[in-house]
């Protein structure tokens, strides 16, 4: 069942690879920015899942130490990831926004005054 | 209570930068003391740790919340601050407090200011940050604060359409980059469950299977996006032409080199592979490319800070050539040059910015003859362009001499003739390197002022002190390296190949002895530096023929007749050579210079011309590409 | 929330109602699940972002003009670096008390399963909680300012991306 995850992520990964490398308008570019981050998101958590586990939260009289719980710490990981992948997103929009306003286009080939 | 520095250098950036939000808005003089106090903390508690490590040789391992390890595992974010740590450390807080100092001058024509020291701080702390941490997933965290802070630095002027495309471009490929790191990080943590890296290189001696493999090509892919070397370089052209100068010093001298460390890190230390040829081959061959590559396109460029740029490219190619020879000797040269190229490259955008501040523009084509306005400026220019190209007494002879040394070296113990092929490219790079500089110095400072840029001033004085800094320890690493060699470069060095003290100190003794099968001593470090060299004895030469030369050019001027010391350039710059029509002024500068090797090689500069597209979808190409190259190397030659 | 109602731009009286009558309960459930970080999934984070949604509960149903009245962004603004310095200082604290960064040095009372049991972690808690509702919403305030025909924000990429950065840390 694990997996399936991990075919899954790696779909993912990939998929949003191929985004960012062969789509031109720069919207689609910023979605797979996105799609990466998700697969490695999924990635993350289930690498920490112990089968049979229950949650790691102490709560008086249903755990005990020596408890079978899951891995906490990817959690923690995945929970600072998606903030990091929301960061990015808002961040390259308002960067897209501004482009749109100076360029008038969103076409990555003509958004090419720095070359050479 | 020195074990609380690190963290209290750090923490005081971040402070700072919150600091600034609050009470920064309307008034710039209070803006101007928080900056200023909280770039100098930490380049003075830095300087007070170069007496417990690089001299006595401590490390200083520190574990956030006081979570020891438990039964030989680490459960806490360790803090550890080797020798080599420490080297980064000082050429990022020394760069800091520089960068700051002069954009208290040139960024006052902008407004919204307090944004910009906002993200400026943030960058800083995130890089020490960097530099100082043992743990893999905070390394990655820096990374990320890192590319957020360098990405909006770059967008900064965002009423021009340049600074936008640069930091979308930067994002798009910075962006895969930490995606590719942090993928390499979660799969290192599901085979040993640990995040430390001093307890991840212990265990990793165990052997490797697919994942740990696989898990190497993802983080050497992440480090070598943040370097910008070859093929994932074009992101650093752009970003550093576009951020206002004291950034773009930044962003050239501290970022690149977190790079560096990285890769440093990864290879001697966590993965331990340096002893493998087939590895020193790899990225010797990415060192030489890049460098080859950075100082050709520096040729084509009509654009000052576009060229130092690629000029800085070229020199990072030089650190990973020296750092992938696997040897104490390359090491060391390796690790000078980045020292160097912090100071020469950081002192040469600043006087870029010094003349965009003058004159307005930053266009070699249109810039001539300010060395009359602005003397000083040139005179730092000069300082830099010698250091850049290897000219004895500057510190750049040092550092490039021990590289040619150590690829020599290198070609004649193991018998490869391709490491001989290094040190002649080497060379021959110094020298494009050398006629870059002279085609820009000819451009912009010597030659004739043209009419429009007659009111020219020199820089103000609070733009001139760091760069006057900086042209001081220039002369300094250059004329004293036995004594920065000492101090300095060897503690670096040692910390670097001897990777048990680093495990040792963080996991408690003996630790390493449970996991590495022969425990590697420490190699002899008797190294005879750049031989028979005299360096005070290359500055009297060099003193001699400046004045010599100096008192020549003011014998002769006195020849020429009246020369017109404003010109109209109109355009008829060629319509002497042949109309016939008399002109007292031909201005010979920027694409003119050096026409001749680019029309002779003109199939060459035209593809590499074209190939630096400006479409975002070739650069994350490209970085996928060397992607591929990387995993299709580790499973071959690592597995 | 008198004064709202007499600054309506939109004629929407379904979304106006409803807005109105879910946002106190949509307030409490991100405060509550920034209270019960110790207990419960959850935490700073999570909390902030679900109070930060109140903000597009109120633009939806009043337009974006009374939005700007009601919550003024440079106070929000302020504000996000307030709770980002006491994250600083509280962390700072364990090594005025002589143990290493961020210790947690005032736990000793509470059991285990209390709502005040985490100690200095959990004062960390409620500063992040803090600082993310304020960054997230003045986020959102700068993108809703975008939507408008006119003028937008001038250099809104400057402020999302320190107000961005700042979280990420």
């Amino acid at each position: 069942m694990m997996l399936l995850n991990y075919i899954c992520c790696v779909f993912l990964i990939v998929l949003g690879l191929y985004t960012v490398i062969v789509k031109k308008n720069i919207l689609k570019i910023v979605i797979g920015l996105g799609i990466i981050d998700y697969g490695v998101n999924i990635l993350i958590i289930s690498i920490g899942y112990n089968p049979g586990g229950t949650a790691p939260i102490f709560t008086p009289g249903e755990i005990k130490p020596g408890t079978f719980f899951v891995d906490p710490i990817p959690q923690a990981l995945t929970l600072t990831s998606i903030v990091i992948g929301a960061c990015v997103t808002a961040m390259a929009l308002s960067i897209v926004i501004k482009i749109y306003k100076k360029y008038g286009t969103l076409d990555s080939t003509k958004i090419r005054r720095l070359n050479g | 209570m020195i074990q609380h520095f690190p963290v209290l250098a750090i923490m005081t950036l971040f402070l700072a930068s919150f600091l600034v939000v609050l009470f920064g808005s309307r008034n710039k003089i209070v803006r101007g003391i928080i900056t200023m106090v909280a770039s100098t903390i930490p380049l003075v508690l830095m300087i007070c740790l170069i007496k417990p490590i690089m001299i006595e040789g401590q490390v200083i391992s520190y574990w956030l919340g006081n979570w020891e390890p438990v039964n030989g595992w680490a459960i806490g974010i360790g803090i550890e601050v080797d020798a080599l740590s420490l080297f980064f450390a000082l050429i990022v807080t020394l760069t800091v407090f520089l960068s700051a100092f002069y954009s208290l001058k040139y960024m006052s024509r902008d407004d919204t200011l307090e944004k910009y020291y906002v993200l400026f701080l943030m960058l800083s702390g995130a890089v020490l940050g960097l530099v100082l941490t043992g743990d893999l997933f905070n390394l990655f965290i820096m990374i990320e604060i890192l590319t957020f802070a360098a990405v909006a630095l770059t967008a900064f002027r965002n009423n021009e359409d340049g600074p936008l495309e640069a930091a979308f471009k930067y994002l798009v490929v910075g962006s895969i980059g930490s995606s590719l790191t942090l993928t390499g990080v979660i799969l290192l943590y599901s085979q040993l469950h640990t995040l430390n890296m001093a307890q991840i290189s212990a265990m990793l001696q165990n052997g490797q299977n697919s994942t740990t493999v696989f898990a190497f090509a993802l983080l050497l892919t992440g480090f070598s996006i943040k370097a910008f070397i070859v093929p994932v370089h074009p992101v650093a052209a752009d970003a550093y032409t576009a951020a206002p100068t004291s950034a773009s010093m930044a962003l050239a001298g501290m970022v690149n080199k977190t790079g560096v460390y990285g890769i440093i890190r990864l290879l001697y230390i966590i993965f331990m592979t340096m002893g493998l040829s087939s590895v020193q081959n790899l990225i010797v061959t990415i060192g030489t490319v890049t460098m080859f590559l950075g100082v050709t396109m520096a040729l084509n460029q009509h654009d000052f800070k576009r060229l130092l740029a690629f000029h800085s490219i070229s020199q990072i190619g030089y650190v990973i050539t020296a750092i992938g020879l696997g040897t104490a000797l390359g090491l060391t040269g390796g690790l000078y040059h980045a020292m160097n190229h912090t100071l020469f490259k950081g002192m040469l955008f600043l006087c870029a910015g010094a003349v965009l501040y003058s004159a307005g523009t930053t266009n070699l084509d249109r810039l001539g003859g300010l060395a009359k306005k602005m003397p000083q400026t040139c005179a730092i220019f000069l300082i830099g362009a010698f250091s850049i190209s290897g000219i004895p007494p500057f510190n750049g002879f040092v550092s490039k001499w021990l590289i040619y040394q150590a690829t020599y070296e290198r070609a004649s113990q193991t018998g490869n003739f391709g490491f001989a092929l290094v040190t002649v490219i080497a060379v021959v790079v110094s020298v494009m390197t050398l006629a870059s500089f002279i085609k820009v110095s000819q451009s912009v400072f010597f030659g004739e002022l043209p009419a429009e840029f007659s009111n020219v001033k020199e820089a103000p004085v609070s733009m001139r002190i760091p760069m006057w800094i900086m042209a001081i320890l220039c002369i300094l690493t250059g004329v004293l390296p036995a004594q920065v060699y000492q101090y300095l470069i060897r503690p670096a060095v040692n910390a670097v190949l001897s990777p048990v003290k680093y495990i040792n100190v963080m996991m408690g003794n003996g630790y390493a002895e449970k996991f590495l099968s022969k425990v590697q001593a420490a190699p002899d470090k008797s190294v005879a530096l750049a031989g028979y060299w005299q360096p005070e004895s290359w500055l009297l030469l060099f003193v001699i023929v400046l004045a010599a030369v100096t008192v020549a050019a003011l014998l002769g001027k006195k020849d020429r007749g009246v020369s017109s010391s404003s010109a109209e350039v109109t355009d008829g710059k060629y319509a002497t050579f042949y109309s016939g029509e008399k002109n007292e002024f031909s201005r010979v500068g920027g694409s003119d210079l050096f026409w001749g090797l680019k029309y002779n090689l003109r199939h060459y500069f035209g593809f590499i011309g074209n190939i630096h597209s400006g479409v975002v979808n070739d650069y994350a190409l490209w970085a996928v590409m060397i992607f591929a190259v990387y995993i299709v190397f580790a499973f071959i030659f690592l597995l | 929330m008198l004064h709202l109602k007499n600054n309506l731009t939109e004629n929407d009286t379904i979304v106006r109602n409803a807005g109105g009558f879910f946002l106190p309960f949509a307030l409490m459930f991100g405060f509550y699940v920034i209270m019960h970080g110790n207990l419960s999934p959850g935490g700073g984070f999570q909390g902030g972002v679900c109070v930060a949604g109140a903000v597009i509960l109120l633009f939806l149903g009043y337009g974006y003009d009374t939005l700007v009245k009601a919550i003024h962004p440079e106070f929000i603004r302020k504000n996000e670096a307030v709770g980002a310095t006491a994250y600083v200082v509280i962390a700072l604290m364990g090594i005025l008390f002589g143990a290493n960064f961020c210790r947690n040095v005032f736990f000793r009372n509470g059991q285990v399963g209390d709502l005040f049991s985490a100690g200095t972690i959990g004062y960390m808690n409620y500063a992040v909680g803090y600082k993310v509702l304020t960054g997230v919403g003045f986020l959102l305030i700068l993108l809703f300012g975008t939507l408008n025909t006119g003028n937008g924000e001038e250099d809104d990429s400057q402020d999302s991306a320190e107000s961005k950065g700042g979280e990420a840390e």
